[in-house]
């Protein structure tokens, strides 16, 4: 523990580390360095597309990108559009220059460079959609691929024509999670008898009087496929001696049964859920159960 | 270091820049130091510390046996090994101790001299440092959770409660009258806190997952509600208005008075923008907390990027302030951590858990590791 410590104090002085490459392990999970996109698109390369019959378009998950970008504030901000805290941020500026003390507030300022590369929701490349099982998981999928599967699932069914002009007028415009009853018919112009086809489609799923969440059809594999899976593979760590295992011995393992959608896809959602604690060792990472 | 110290002396660099810099060393170098103690002479769980603002030097704890202790931080031996010793205290045996567990103790702002304490007891007390006898006492009633007194108020002496009941108390010192009240919260009060920028803002959490800033000298109804969405409806998952989506456990300004930290039960921690109100969408991670009654957390004072201590089941977890990043977890503590306080002058952590210790991390000091071979050749 000493030793770590010691490591962060010559950073306070601002010099540089001395020592490189003991710290950093050859990790088959942590390849990723920095940025949202390109870790939303290795995700999505992990996702099994044979058991759905590419009938589902490839769904990553924010705690997912968590594990890969470390800095959490900065992943959201690279996923989210318009982040208030660029506003906040300039704020905070001109109230601290105005107070008598000199702040270096190093690490905040040195993000600037990152805010310049547009969010990813903004530009409508990903979207965010809500999967119901648990208040903070969150499915990341590219507009792309999204439109091409559900334009595929209603092809040639009675709702086709509402489905395409949701896709088309609604998912440009407004790049939300949830869409209000208002929104939908008055800027948008659909009628109830449309809004019911949607929700047939599975393009839209009800969350409460008035208000719709999107939502991707046939999704309802994928969740359970999903629960299942986490349970299983927290289990397989659960059951370890000292319920910790090596993160290289586990992704060696067999799958189990339960975790159709892979090893890795799970072991990533499990770090960055927070659901083990990553410890590293000399031998490599080491996922623990956390006590409390 | 020698260069802050060069370029300080040649006038290149703000002497107040050496002075950061050295502070977040030493806080980054936190560590628990055998040769500093804190006497144990609590005999239940200790649910806050509280340290003098006038000099640093005297901490108060308040128990759960309704026990306070104050204790003389200050090492005048000449000797490295010390213990902080406990100058008086206030025990069972006292005619005017609380009857039930202290949640609340803190020092008046100004002198040392008095000091106030909460308990669940519903009584507030305020006590007279050296003659250690009640100089007030305001009954509530319902049992208080928590209550602060402004730290940087010169025109009133109010100290805000907060009890089971669902209403802001503002009792006054000067005429012991508490007919002030703040109506608006649904549940009970779990924490309160004075900005430390301005004397009339007071901001308060409650178990109906609702934050709220009140202005006191105005009549109707709070300043602003902190909404975790920040009034997008469509990212929200649950009704919009709350700032967590559980009970709201613990409040804490940062240094300035800027921005606003909250923590809740629902294992997040806040960052806000205390002038707007706004969720700065900074990500800490899980921060776990299954506290029933309030966290008692704090930030630090003085480095060039501010750390935030929070208890996280029995150990303490540092995070920096604005880019949500875990420095270390202290670990040192038997039972889950209640409280800790931060000393700014020496940035010393003082932290009391349910084992009855308190902890006394200080930083390290900064001895060369020897890791290279030549070096020991050399010394066999």
């Amino acid at each position: 523990m000493s030793r770590k410590r010691h490591r962060l104090v010559p950073e306070a002085f601002g010099q540089k580390r001395r020592r490189e490459g003991g710290d950093v392990e050859a990790d088959p999970l942590r390849g990723e360095s920095g940025s949202a996109r390109a870790a939303v698109a290795e995700l999505v390369r992990l996702f099994p597309r044979v058991l759905f019959e590419d009938a589902l378009p490839p769904i990553a998950l924010r705690s997912q990108v968590y594990s890969l970008v470390p800095d959490r504030t900065v992943a959201d901000r690279q996923l989210r559009k318009n982040s208030p805290i660029l506003e906040n941020k300039i704020s905070l500026h001109r109230s601290v220059q105005s107070t008598a003390d000199h702040l270096t507030l190093t690490p905040f300022f040195s993000l600037s460079s990152l805010w310049r590369q547009k969010a990813l929701q903004e530009q409508g490349e990903i979207r965010i959609i809500q999967l119901g099982f648990d208040l903070d998981a969150q499915g990341i999928i590219f507009t792309e691929d999204y439109r091409t599967r559900v334009l595929k699932a209603c092809d040639g069914r009675p709702y086709a024509g509402a489905v395409q002009k949701f896709l088309a007028s609604v998912l440009p415009a407004c790049s939300d999670l949830s869409f209000q009853q208002d929104q939908m018919t008055q800027t948008f112009g659909f009628r109830d008898p449309e809004i019911t086809q949607l929700v047939n489609a599975g393009v839209l799923t009800v969350r409460d009087a008035g208000s719709w969440w999107l939502a991707v059809p046939g999704a309802g594999r994928f969740i359970k496929y999903f629960v299942k899976g986490r349970q299983a593979v927290l289990g397989m760590v659960r059951k370890a001696k000292y319920r910790e295992l090596l993160l290289s011995e586990l992704l060696g393992r067999r799958a189990p049964a339960a975790a159709r959608l892979g090893l890795a896809y799970h072991v990533h959602d499990l770090i960055g859920s927070q659901l083990v604690d990553c410890v590293s060792t000399t031998s490599g990472t080491l996922l623990r159960l956390p006590e409390t | 270091m020698l260069g802050f110290l060069s370029a300080r002396q040649a006038g290149l660099d703000d002497p107040l820049r050496l002075r950061r810099a050295e502070s977040t060393r030493r806080v980054l170098g936190l560590e628990l130091n055998k040769d500093r103690d804190v006497e144990r002479i609590h005999g239940s769980g200790v649910n806050t510390l509280d340290i003098d603002p006038v000099e640093g030097r005297y901490m108060l704890s308040g128990g759960s046996d309704g026990v306070i202790v104050l204790y003389d931080l200050e090492n005048s031996s000449r000797q490295p090994y010390y213990t902080c010793k406990a100058v008086c205290s206030v025990g069972r045996s006292h005619p005017d101790v609380h009857k039930y567990s202290v949640e609340t103790v803190q020092w008046y702002p100004h002198d040392t001299g008095m000091f106030t304490s909460s308990s669940f007891d519903k009584t507030l007390k305020v006590w007279d440092t050296n003659t250690l006898q009640i100089a007030d006492v305001f009954n509530f009633e319902e049992t208080v959770y928590s209550h602060h007194m402004s730290p940087v108020a010169t025109k009133h002496c109010l100290v805000a409660v907060g009890t089971r009941g669902p209403k802001v108390q503002l009792c006054d010192l000067k005429s012991g009258s508490c007919s002030h009240i703040l109506q608006g919260h649904r549940q009970e009060i779990l924490a309160v806190s004075w900005s430390p920028r301005y004397e009339y803002i007071l901001a308060t959490a409650s178990a109906d997952s609702r934050t709220k800033l009140w202005d006191v000298r105005r009549a109707s109804g709070c300043l602003i509600t902190l909404d975790q969405h920040n009034g997008k409806k469509s990212q929200a998952v649950e009704s919009a208005n709350t700032a967590h989506n559980g009970k709201v456990n613990g409040l804490c300004f940062t240094s300035d008075g800027l921005h606003l930290l909250t923590v809740g039960t629902d294992n997040r921690m806040r960052l806000w923008n205390s002038s707007n109100g706004e969720n700065t969408l900074v990500n800490y991670g899980k921060v776990y907390n299954d506290s029933r009654k309030g966290l008692k957390f704090t930030v630090s004072c003085g480095c060039s990027s501010e750390f935030v201590f929070v208890p996280y089941g029995s150990t303490i977890a540092i995070y920096t302030v604005y880019s949500g990043e875990q420095i270390t977890m202290l670990k040192g503590h038997y039972k889950s951590v209640d409280c800790c306080v931060f000393q700014s002058n020496f940035q010393e952590l003082y932290s009391g858990s349910r084992d009855c210790n308190i902890l006394a991390w200080i930083p390290s000091l900064y001895e060369s590791v020897p890791d290279d071979e030549e070096a020991l050749v050399v010394s066999s």
